[in-house]
């Protein structure tokens, strides 16, 4: 039953990426809702996979990094739907969805995952992974709206501005959107830094000390774009490319814990 | 038989002031309409003018010489004869299908423009209540508002644009998203740049204007409702501006590097997109390699254009192909209006009956001998011919007359005589369908003689 639903979800996530990128590169007019619709249909099937595994009474939720990752694509998805209401973005279906397959995919590695054990979890650890997942969501889009932004930024300065540039948003709205996602993803991020020193202090955590700093990199980063955006007014192709870099750094971040994990468990 | 006549001219044969001359106003439509006809002595007439095209479309059981009626009607109002060379003329069929490709905006200027269809109705709808639509020219005018319709829902005709004004507004589009608020800078005072200026304008920019003579600022600035500014405030203008349309006679450039640089650091680093429609340019071509300036020349301009046209191209004989679809269908309709196939299709559904209930009577009469059979079988045949001869004799009257096919297709829904089966039968008796095709455009040299 898990297993069949845990494919039926993914197979559904990959259904809908390739119909988003159908729809990017051919423009399917007639069936333009389709690969929102699967999309919908493959979020279904992942909640209803979450509920299934859900965790145990005696066990504190986002205890091991099959469900961080599950969770993670999960609010990826829900998050873009929220997104693409607002600002009129379906089309970066195509650049979230295979995100969302990914991390998917990654969580249902998740049998050689140890959980974290029971002497490390705290409430401390909850937020401070719960944070960090927000925070990866909202990271999340701002990736998908800067890649899409370099995308059409080199369309317009290459004059090919048939097919795909037509289909995909306005540089503002992308710009827009990418700056709104980190500005809300940096204060996430900081708070589950904080959070994350904090139980690393209490307990005898100099173990995670790569991660730590992959992530203090990654922090670096998002700062390093919001302060040049809000004082010096950065705009377009280097803030994407900033924000790009920083989401790539807090994936590697989760990496890090996945094989660590991964790892122990194996 | 009857036949369509159209004679008129359009943006391709005739300029503005030769087409002006023959516009009619829309109120005056009709009043005109019932004038045309009566004068001209057409069964049925209608008239389309709109700024592109004047077109008077008629049938007439004389195809040919009412052709030279409507054309004098026309050439009557150009009161000059040179420009009569402008007049185009079609017949038969390939006047139906002038309709079909007029209402679905494949004759247009900008081809796929949607207005052209409300003007045809317009047009259809005045000559209604004139007075002067018929069977033809009705059932001809309500399938191409159908061949319009399946056009730009089967085709991608009607979108994109391809003027180089639009397209500057669409790409300020895809790089502003909203235009509304975002300011417009004119550089110089080029043709083509105060069209793309009034373009943008309309699409809720401000505009400013900038001239090296003020003048011609001042006066452009209040054509196009913009804000004129001095020369002088050229750079402070540029940190401001969203769009920059460059269109000056100057001969070397303008927006160099060097000044960009200050402009770009203190518009803080905001998307710029200059279009540069002045030739010699007006932007060196480094610019457009800083970040966030987007620099469009007007070869770039005229690519996407003719990108657009490329498509158009494709879309375009797609559509062809819908209105030959649909002008096929056409001419089977008229084609079982006419006389020959529908007599024989009378005689062969009057024979098909006798001979049924011959066969069906035959067998129940005892010991019946051939020739009594033969009796029988003259008799019916000879019923079958009486019965027809008064109704044969009055539709080959009525074919010579205006309302000949009205007859015809009267008789045709009495006895339920489908168009398909006048096709087939045609094909059968004649050889070919083909004959009757031809027959239908070049209008049968106009006799009605071919009541065979």
């Amino acid at each position: 039953m898990k297993a069949g639903l845990f494919i039926a979800t993914a197979v559904l996530y990959a259904l809908a990426c390739i119909l988003y990128l159908l729809l990017l590169t051919r423009g399917a007019e007639r069936a333009r809702r389709l690969p929102g619709t699967v999309f919908v249909a493959a979020l279904g099937a992942h909640i209803a996979f979450l509920l299934l595994e859900g965790p145990s009474t005696h066990e504190l939720p986002l205890a091991d990094m099959s469900q961080i990752l599950s969770i993670s694509s999960f609010g990826i998805g829900i998050a873009f739907l929220l997104a693409s209401y607002r600002f009129d973005v379906t089309i970066l279906g195509a650049f979230v969805a295979p995100l969302s397959l990914m991390l998917f995919l990654a969580s249902g590695l998740g049998s050689s995952y140890a959980p974290v054990s029971p002497p490390v979890q705290s409430a401390v650890l909850t937020l401070h992974i719960g944070a960090n997942v927000l925070g990866l969501v909202a990271f999340a889009l701002a990736f998908a709206a800067g890649l899409a932004y370099l995308v059409q930024e080199r369309l317009l300065r290459r004059r090919q501005l048939s097919g795909v540039f037509q289909r995909l948003p306005s540089l503002d709205v992308l710009d827009t959107m990418s700056l709104r996602a980190v500005l809300v993803g940096f204060p996430l991020l900081t708070f589950g830094m904080i959070t994350g020193t904090f139980w690393l202090l209490r307990s005898d955590g100099s173990q995670f000390f790569v991660s730590q700093a992959l992530g203090l990199v990654a922090w670096a980063i998002f700062a390093g774009v919001i302060v040049l955006r809000v004082a010096a007014g950065w705009q377009g192709r280097k803030a994407a490319l900033g924000t790009m870099m920083g989401f790539l750094f807090t994936l590697l971040v989760l990496a890090g814990y996945a094989l660590r994990a991964a790892a122990e468990g194996g | 038989m009857r036949d369509f006549v159209l004679v008129g001219l359009s943006h391709r044969t005739a300029p503005v002031e030769v087409r002006e001359r023959l516009a009619v106003p829309r109120d005056r439509l009709g009043e005109e309409l019932r004038e045309i006809a009566a004068s001209g002595r057409f069964d049925e007439a209608l008239l389309i003018s709109t700024c592109n095209r004047v077109e008077l479309y008629a049938t007439s059981s004389d195809p040919i010489d009412a052709a030279k009626r409507a054309r004098d009607a026309l050439a009557a109002r150009l009161l000059d004869f040179a420009a009569e060379d402008a007049l185009y003329q079609e017949r038969g069929v390939d006047a139906v299908r002038h309709v079909f490709r007029v209402a679905s905006s494949l004759d247009s200027l900008v081809v796929g423009e949607p207005q052209i269809l409300g003007q045809v109705k317009e047009a259809f709808d005045a000559a209604k209540g004139a007075g002067t639509v018929g069977t033809l020219l009705g059932r001809c005018f309500t399938q191409a508002f159908a061949t319009a319709k399946r056009v730009r829902n089967e085709t991608g005709i009607a979108q994109g644009t391809v003027s180089v004004s639009s397209i500057a507004c669409e790409l300020a589009k895809k790089i502003f998203g909203n235009l509304e608020g975002r300011r417009t800078l004119l550089l110089g005072a080029g043709e083509m740049g105060e069209s793309a200026a009034r373009s943008l304008r309309q699409t809720g920019t401000q505009l400013h204007v900038i001239n090296r003579s003020e003048d011609r600022a001042h006066s452009l600035a209040e054509s196009c409702g913009g804000r004129a500014v001095p020369y002088e405030r050229l750079t402070l203008e540029l940190a401001e501006a969203d769009v920059v349309i460059a269109s000056t006679a100057s001969p070397k450039f303008i927006l160099t590097p060097e000044m960009m640089k200050g402009v770009v650091r203190s518009r803080r680093h905001r998307p710029l997109f200059i279009i540069d429609i002045a030739v010699p340019r007006d932007v060196d071509p480094r610019v457009g390699n800083m970040d966030n300036v987007f620099v469009y020349d007007v070869d770039d301009l005229q690519q996407v254009a003719e990108e657009n046209l490329s498509v158009r191209a494709r879309e375009a004989s797609l559509a062809e192909s819908i209105v030959e679809e649909e002008l096929g269908a056409f001419v089977t309709w008229r084609r079982s209006l006419e006389l020959a196939p529908t007599i024989v299709a009378l005689r062969k559904r009057f024979a098909e009956v006798a001979e049924q209930e011959l066969r069906r009577a035959l067998p129940r009469l005892d010991g019946v001998k051939d020739s009594d059979r033969a009796v029988l079988e003259a008799m019916s045949r000879s019923m079958v011919n009486k019965l027809l001869h008064q109704p044969m004799t009055q539709l080959k009257a009525g074919a010579g007359e205006p309302d000949g096919a009205l007859l015809i297709d009267a008789v045709r829904r009495l006895f339920a005589l489908s168009e398909e089966d006048a096709g087939a039968k045609e094909a059968s008796t004649e050889g070919s369908g083909e004959a009757k095709v031809t027959q239908l455009t070049t209008a049968a040299a106009g006799s009605s003689g071919d009541s065979t």
